[in-house]
């Protein structure tokens, strides 16, 4: 990334002031300045990731807010220049996104059409059983062998699978923050020792992935009812729920 | 009464988790469990795993074991060698929470410091007798 020492020497006053100003409309306005001064630079990432599959448009977007996470975050106390602070940042961003949605890991043709007969499959049998079905119930339903079911149902298990994400999704699935919010699980967290930590972490958590948290762990429903509710596959549920408990592990870790 | 077992160590390392979640899946879908189940069960010993290597010494391994009846999947995993001083395995968190929600049965084993560490878990199929 160019150096551009004019840009330096402009800037460098605002971070300082940017660093001491609360909340308000001059930390908004140094906030605008800066970020105009340093949106090319955003912008040359993102460039850096395009023709991967996703819109520049997008990409930008995202590397745009990584810069203004880099603004908010940056120390000009710690002696390091905010280019080189900003930079892994955004880069940082812009990969997650690519990961979020998944598009890098391309999953084969057979294995999606496996995946959505299997959500069909299972939102059926869900229903007339009135209980999650067997992966052999699924082989008889959908008259495949108990191998490729279970093919399936592994590659839905995959940590790798997010582009799996969304594909069986409803249109007008229920708006998450609606459902299992922070303060009905109130009395269940109070018995936890690390609750402290683990309030603070689940309000970080997006609102589907809290709220498929609270409701597996503090309303003790299960994953296809989760899934109901949720207007998402089972399978998806599963995912997100893996993911989300392995990221509060690594945090409760770290925090205790 | 149908009786299977199947055992597996492997080092006390987060590496290890993947494919022994892979096994978990597999073995859950293969013994009938419905498919919240297996999800549950592979949830269940991922996080058990990962309490026990929490408290684990370089060089320590774990031992996985399946038994599946019936009626149920019980699963014991224990860390056998002795534990880092002062960890402990605390069942008011919320990674204990977790597990007794996964799980119809969970049960956890501490004598002394240089006794193993051991998590039992079990599952209730819900057709005894499918499989």
């Amino acid at each position: 990334m160019p150096t551009d020492p004019a840009r330096t020497d402009r800037t460098a006053p605002l971070f300082a002031e940017l660093a001491t100003t609360g909340n308000g409309t001059r930390r908004a306005e140094l906030r605008e300045t800066l970020l105009r001064e340093y949106l090319d630079v955003a912008h040359n990432i993102a460039r850096r990731y395009a023709r991967r599959g996703e819109p520049l448009a997008d990409l930008e977007q995202v590397a745009t807010i990584g810069l203004l996470q880099a603004l908010d975050r940056f120390d000009p106390e710690r002696g390091t220049d905010f280019l080189s602070f900003a930079v892994p940042t955004i880069t940082g961003e812009v990969r997650r996104h690519f990961r979020d949605h998944g598009w890098a890991t391309r999953v084969p043709r057979r294995l999606k059409e496996l995946h959505l007969a299997l959500a069909a499959a299972m939102g059926e049998l869900s229903q007339r059983l009135g209980r999650a079905p067997t992966a052999r119930e699924l082989a008889a339903h959908l008259s495949l062998s108990l191998d490729e079911v279970a093919e399936g149902l592994a590659a839905a298990q995959g940590y790798r699978s997010r582009s799996l994400d969304g594909m069986t999704d409803d249109e007008h699935s229920a708006a998450p923050e609606s459902l299992g919010a922070l303060g009905q699980l109130d009395p269940d967290l109070e018995q936890l020792e690390d609750r402290e930590a683990l309030s603070q972490l689940l309000a970080e958590l997006p609102p589907r992935e809290r709220t498929i948290i609270v409701l597996r762990f503090f309303g003790n429903q299960s994953q296809t009812q989760i899934a109901t509710a949720l207007g998402i596959s089972q399978m998806h549920v599963s995912r997100l729920l893996s993911r989300t408990l392995a990221t509060l592990r690594d945090k409760l870790d770290a925090a205790g | 009464m149908l009786r299977h077992r199947l055992e597996i160590t492997l080092d006390a390392d987060p590496f290890w988790l993947s494919p022994l979640r892979a096994t978990v899946t597999d073995l859950a879908i293969r013994v009938d469990l419905d498919v919240d189940a297996v999800a549950d069960l592979t949830l269940a010993v991922d996080e058990a795993c990962a309490l026990l290597i929490r408290e684990a010494r370089p060089d320590d391994r774990l031992a996985a074991r399946f038994d599946i009846t019936t009626d149920r999947v019980a699963i014991t995993v224990s860390l056998a060698g002795r534990r880092r001083p002062g960890r402990t395995v605390a069942t008011t968190s919320f990674a204990w929470r977790v597990l007794r929600t996964l799980a119809d049965d969970v049960r956890l084993t501490v004598e002394d410091d240089d006794a193993p560490v051991t998590i039992e878990l079990a599952k209730s199929r819900i057709r005894p007798g499918a499989y």
